[in-house]
């Protein structure tokens, strides 16, 4: 091993650089004079490694992620509907399962206002209350929401399956208070 | 237990648009990059704007993060590298002058044995942090990269542009550069025990 080969080749054995050092005093008083610098700079290194940026970089690099990546957000209304859909699914099943249980309730084809909030009455299938909306108030504003029961639903709310033909779902629209409850659903063709 | 994400994975989850991937990239890299421009320019203030810049170029659509040719470390580190020969261009009397030439050799080497002597340990500290302060440009950002960021050779390389084999004669011009250094400080001031030895890592 030549000197350029001690001080740049790195992937020979070490006991190769340890014979170098033994037969070369110029590169042991040069290899001497960097060893306490490598253990100084280790020292250094370990004094600055709790050093970082401030936090405040990593809010603005947040703030440019967000405006780079974000989505578009839909308008508050769109937002609302789709919730009150969903929550109307959820609450229209869930009465519908309760009713199931218990006694049969009485259906009314009913004018009641609950009927004609958003202007969807209908003469010919009114709106059935639910259970759970009894006591509500008559007069709030209510979401109308248009949704797909089974068919084993329908028959729950009394209605004989036979008049649905053999579709597995039925098309029905909820009324949604604004506390977000089902109070009645009227069903569709 | 779920390995933690290497940078290549993180980068792609980023792209794809989780802040949680951009953030965990973030903290795990800005220290490295936060001190190296911070020992570069020795500026806190040029530091922050680097990192922040550094980071910002992995959200542009043009982010140039080619795997194949290197890790992204490399190429974070040649970004913030890139922004500092920037700022010296515009604050070139801010720094000492880089001619871009090597520099001579070491005819004698200095006796290393008490270099810092007589000084306390923060005192040789500093007097070591003024030495790689005053040091040419090209050769405090090898000592930097590698012997205080511990970044390996492959990657120095990458960063600086040039061969492995430069890097380590780089490295080790820089080593000699310091002990000379410390000796000349030594001189002007105290003697005492010298740091304690520890096998030369080139």
């Amino acid at each position: 091993m030549n000197c350029e080969e001690y001080w740049n080749d790195r992937t020979r054995p070490a006991a190769d650089f340890d014979a170098h050092l033994e037969a070369c005093p110029s590169c042991a008083a040069r290899a001497a004079a960097v060893r306490p610098v490598v253990a100084g700079l280790r020292l250094l290194a370990a004094g600055m490694k709790d050093v970082s940026a401030p936090a405040r970089v990593e809010a603005r690099l947040v703030r440019a992620y967000r405006e780079r990546y974000s989505r578009r957000v839909p308008p508050q209304s769109e937002v609302h509907r789709w919730w009150a859909a969903a929550a109307a699914v959820l609450l229209a099943a869930g009465a519908l399962w309760t009713t199931a249980r218990a006694p049969r309730p009485t259906l009314v084809a009913t004018n009641a206002p609950l009927a004609t909030a958003g202007g969807a009455e209908q003469e010919d299938s009114a709106f059935i209350p639910l259970p759970n909306a009894a006591g509500s108030p008559q007069d709030d504003d209510v979401d109308l929401v248009r949704v797909e029961l089974p068919r084993s639903a329908v028959t729950a709310l009394g209605i004989p399956a036979s008049d649905y033909g053999d579709a597995e779902t039925v098309e029905a629209e909820v009324l949604v208070g604004p506390d977000g409850m089902a109070r009645a659903v009227r069903l569709l063709n | 237990m779920k390995p933690p994400e290497s940078d290549h994975q993180l980068f792609e989850r980023l792209r794809a648009g989780r802040e949680q991937a951009f953030v965990a990239l973030y903290q795990k890299r800005q220290p490295a990059l936060y001190r190296f421009a911070l020992q570069m320019s020795g500026s806190a203030s040029v530091a922050e704007d680097i990192t922040q810049e550094v980071f910002l170029a992995l959200l542009r659509d043009e982010c140039g993060y080619d795997p194949s040719r290197g890790t992204l470390i490399a190429y974070l580190f040649g970004i913030a590298r890139k922004l500092l020969l920037r700022q010296y261009e515009r604050r070139r009397s801010d720094v000492p002058v880089d001619t871009g030439a090597e520099e001579p050799g070491f005819a004698e080497p200095v006796d290393a044995s008490d270099l810092l002597a007589d000084l306390t340990d923060r005192e040789r500290i500093e007097a070591l942090r003024r030495a790689v302060g005053s040091l040419p440009r090209r050769y405090r950002e090898v000592v930097v990269l590698c012997d205080l960021e511990e970044v390996d050779y492959a990657d120095a390389a990458s960063v600086l542009g040039c061969p492995i084999g430069t890097v380590r004669s780089r490295l080790h011009r820089a080593r000699l550069m310091l002990a000379e250094k410390l000796r000349d400080e030594r001189h002007g001031g105290a003697s005492v025990p010298a740091w304690k030895a520890a096998r030369c890592a080139i």
